[in-house]
């Protein structure tokens, strides 16, 4: 019934499950990688295929706050993972992907290194992630810049790619800011994106062509499932189309029951299913009734509007990926300071920002237009320390059944103080930049960020903590190496943290007997 | 080999539906009497009351009797010379004469020996003359059909559909249970009593297993069929019955017949759940399958042209696009209700009228933003950019002027 046909099996196909398969399988290890489903492409067809879906699966209502989460695609991913056991939240949104490459196929594709400041409350420090930074960078080509006042918050890889021209409104801020620097607490910079602007092993580099949101046909833009293209080249690696339900520990090490019925045995497990994803599978080997916290990056989104570029042409080619980053420290603290990126309207759909004008549809529709070639939108991240999330696992009112799981959003109280200054020194920055913000500031439910973590941090001594290679201390053996396990989420953007975690706790297994 | 089906009352309403879906399956149908308009089905020449040419059920496994004289229901009312009396039981002789395992009679939920209707006795009449036929058991089903809907505008469906056009209406009943079934599920069920192996019991019933108020289901009907409301006034039934009598006197008036009013106020519920689900039928909620019927999908379509009028700012001449914002719209609950008629017509209206807060909940509002999602969808607009300004300002008046009705709608709403 056992099935020890792996050394070790990766629970997930994201950018975790795939960072931390790639040591183990270079070093000879037998992996057997586990992802929830079939790979639906939807990238190809007509316009309203790919940005509808073709059963019309993404027309349906949504908040309009993240274009991101409106895509075919991401409804599908998102739709699969709520279908299973869905987690009650409240004032959360809980979002999850279940399908081949995970987030990563919908993904804003912003990557940063932390710095020791900001691992502050991590059993780590940056030195100990150096080797993984790069070697993660290496594999998912990184474009961006050396020679700007960002590079050094976002860590110096060598490998970095040209970055692709800025977008003109973007180019407008950036101007205004090389002239003359509004703040000195105040950086601007060119984004870091996981997009491809040269060629390289089965993917193309960026062509402009602005489709960005509604999925890269050419795999310029950074996506797990490239990596397991890569991994299947490796006979030790095997990848099967099934969803892990439960996990028993059973003869020293561990069996991963399928939702099919079917058993995996291994002595180590790696569980990667993303940061809810993992809740999920680890919440029964807990105890009946928990309560947890989890982080995420409280998210404020500024539209921007450049006067100077009003009546200017709406560029037709680009990218809509983040353009610009920036980063304003909070007090002189280290660490202690808010972070976000600028992206340009060209390329996003108008109806998500017609939805939120406090205009008729028509008329909101129209002005949009007039004002596209001129509009900015600014996001800004607060550090995960200002939110307040509580995870409460409770007895399922089914015998044999994992317990059920409660999410409740929520921000610390000194937050609203903290985003209040933030937010009116942006505002005078911006202005200074020759860029007003416009009415229509808004916080995204907690969740939607996506960028979740300290589940089960490492270094905590609680039997939900983990050790410093993210195996929990509850259940030896099963190393958690996805968002789950970060003790602190900063205002960062921490995929490539994660990723660069999962290469080391990879690396680290790969050498274990 | 395929089965071959014998069926009377093929013309009808549910026959016609009935043998396009059994030759769907790979039966053989012959037709005693008059064919299914446009099919090409073997008819054999018959009338109620003669017995058929035994070759009409030469190789035939089973009979589904359909056929109804309703002249004969009103020259002889429940005497025993009434056509469907004699003419069923004939006909049952003739199938079992022939060797066929299987006779079918369509029968009514309103067959009872107190019904108030001629209809529900002669129903139940011929039930009962079935049922003491020494060879019944095992090879006599009576079907008792629920209130049909769906498909095309015919028999009493036809009425129904009619009255679903008026906004108000005095109507008798209103309080009494029907059972609504789809002509669909009914063909279906009829079928299964033909096809699969007898369920032991003399009368099956074929009919919504959850009843609803008549009133409730004129409502259903209108709300899925126009996206309105009815405002129904209950009327005594001697009311209705002597304005019956009047309208068989009145010149340009259409005559309502005293059996239908009758059937209405007599109808009852019978429990159907057990004998649908032997028949293996799952029953569609009706207010979602009567929304594809074709009335409904109609207002759809324009409703969906006019608000996509409106949000892109210029007539959409894609079908495509038309279609599939009808297609978002049907399977969106929030959005059952109708457009108002003038804005379906001119959509610049909807300015007036769109909610203020742009909240996507809202049905209108939630319908506006589908539209905005269709219509990014098609080939941008060309728009000259030296006029940007003029724009804005053109469209902050309007903006302006609307807003005062759209606080007033609001009001008046809350």
């Amino acid at each position: 019934m056992s099935d020890p046909a792996a050394d070790i099996v990766v629970i997930g196909s994201g950018p975790a499950g795939v960072s931390a398969a790639l040591p183990l399988v270079e070093a000879g290890r037998r992996v057997v990688m586990i992802d929830g489903g079939r790979n639906r492409d939807a990238s190809a067809g007509s316009p309203w295929h790919r940005m509808l879906g073709a059963h019309l699966e993404a027309l349906r209502p949504d908040d309009g706050l993240s274009p991101k989460l409106r895509t075919p695609e991401a409804r599908r991913l998102l739709g699969a993972f709520h279908g299973r056991e869905p987690i009650e939240a409240e004032d959360f949104l809980a979002i999850g992907a279940l399908g081949r490459g995970g987030l990563s196929r919908i993904w804003g594709a912003f990557v940063c290194e932390l710095q020791d400041d900001d691992l502050q409350g991590w059993p780590l420090t940056a030195y100990d992630l150096r080797q993984s930074y790069d070697a993660v960078v290496a594999r998912i080509g990184v474009s961006g810049s050396h020679d700007d006042d960002m590079a050094a918050f976002y860590g110096y890889s060598d490998a970095l790619q040209m970055p692709p021209p800025l977008g003109p409104t973007a180019a407008a801020i950036f101007k205004r800011y090389s002239a003359a620097r509004p703040d000195p607490e105040f950086a601007l910079g060119r984004a870091r994106n996981a997009l491809i602007t040269e060629n390289r092993w089965q993917r193309q580099s960026c062509d402009l062509r602005l489709g960005c949101l509604w999925g890269c046909e050419r795999g310029a833009i950074y996506d797990a499932r490239q990596d397991i293209a890569l991994l299947r080249q490796y006979a030790n690696f095997e990848l099967r189309d099934v969803t892990a339900r439960r996990l028993v520990r059973a003869d020293g090490g561990w069996d991963v029951i399928t939702t099919r019925g079917d058993r995996l045995h291994a002595p180590r497990l790696v569980v990667a299913a993303g940061t809810l994803g993992s809740l999920r599978l680890v919440a029964p080997l807990l105890g009946p009734a928990l309560e947890l916290r989890v982080l995420n990056s409280p998210v404020m989104a500024v539209p921007l509007l450049v006067p100077g570029r009003l009546g200017g042409k709406l560029p037709d080619a680009g990218h809509s990926l983040a353009q610009l980053g920036f980063r304003l420290a909070c007090s002189t603290k280290p660490g202690d300071y808010v972070s976000g990126a600028i992206y340009e309207v060209a390329g996003l759909p108008p109806s998500s920002f017609a939805a939120r004008m406090p205009l008729g549809r028509r008329a909101a529709t129209e002005i949009f237009h007039a004002l596209a070639p001129a509009l900015a939108i600014a996001t800004v991240y607060f550090p995960g320390r200002y939110s307040a999330n509580t995870v409460t696992l409770r007895p399922s009112a089914q015998a044999d059944q994992a317990p059920d799981i409660e999410v409740r959003g929520a921000v610390a109280p000194e937050f609203d103080e903290v985003a209040r200054t933030a937010r009116e020194r942006l505002a005078r920055i911006w202005r200074r930049l020759g860029a007003r913000p416009l009415p229509g500031a808004a916080f995204a439910t907690a969740g939607t960020d996506a960028h979740l973590g300290g589940l089960f941090p490492m270094g905590l001594a609680a039997p939900h903590g983990t050790n410093n290679y993210g195996e929990l201390h509850a259940a030896p053996g099963l190393h958690l190496v996805d968002g789950s396990a970060l003790p602190t989420i900063p205002s960062k953007f921490t995929t490539l943290t994660i990723m660069a975690n999962a290469d080391r706790i990879g690396r680290y297994l790969a050498e274990l007997a | 080999m395929p089965q071959r089906l014998v069926v009377t009352g093929a013309s009808g309403y549910i026959g016609a539906r009935l043998v396009e879906r059994a030759r769907q399956r790979g039966c053989e149908v012959a037709v005693l009497g008059s064919a299914p308009p446009g099919s090409d089905v073997t008819a054999v020449p018959w009338r109620l009351g003669e017995a058929p040419r035994l070759t009409a059920f030469l190789g035939a496994s089973a009979v589904l009797h359909l056929a109804h004289d309703w002249a004969s229901d009103r020259l002889h009312g429940t005497a025993p010379e009434n056509a469907n009396l004699t003419g069923t039981q004939i006909l049952a002789d003739a199938a079992r004469g022939a060797g066929l395992s299987r006779f079918v009679f369509a029968s009514t939920t309103s067959a009872r020996p107190e019904a108030l209707n001629a209809y529900g006795q002669i129903k139940y009449a011929i039930e009962e003359r079935l049922r003491v036929l020494p060879w019944s058991e095992g090879r006599i089903v009576c079907a008792r059909i629920g209130l049909v809907y769906g498909g095309p505008e015919r028999a009493q469906y036809a009425l129904m559909s009619k009255l679903a056009t008026l906004p108000a209406l005095p109507m008798i009943g209103l309080d009494r249970e029907v059972q609504p079934i789809h002509l669909d599920e009914v063909c279906d069920g009829l079928l299964a009593l033909m096809l699969h192996p007898p369920l032991g019991r003399h009368a099956v019933v074929i009919a919504g297993t959850r009843p609803v108020t008549f009133g409730a289901w004129l409502r259903t009907l209108r709300r899925a069929r126009h996206g309105r409301r009815m405002l129904l006034v209950p009327v005594p039934i001697r009311l209705a019955l002597a304005g019956c009598d009047l309208s068989k006197r009145l010149p340009f008036v259409p005559t309502v017949e005293r059996e239908r009013v009758l059937g209405l106020a007599g109808a009852a519920p019978m429990p159907s759940a057990d004998d649908v689900a032997a028949l293996g039928l799952s029953l569609r909620d009706p207010m979602r399958a009567l929304r594809q019927s074709r009335p409904a999908r109609r207002r759809l379509i324009a409703e969906s042209a006019a608000l996509l009028r409106y949000v892109a700012g210029r007539r959409v001449r894609s079908p495509g696009a038309i279609i599939r914002l009808a297609r978002a719209m049907r399977r969106d609950p929030a959005s059952a209700r109708a457009l108002p008629w003038a804005a379906t017509r001119w959509p610049a209206l909807l300015r007036f009228v769109e909610p203020i807060r742009p909240a996507v909940q809202h049905g209108l509002a939630r319908r506006l933003h589908l539209a905005a999602m269709v219509a990014e969808t098609l080939p941008a607009q060309r728009r000259w950019r030296a006029t940007w300004c003029l724009r804005v300002t053109v469209q902050v008046a309007l903006e302006a002027v609307a807003l005062p009705f759209r606080f007033v709608l609001r009001a008046l709403t809350a």
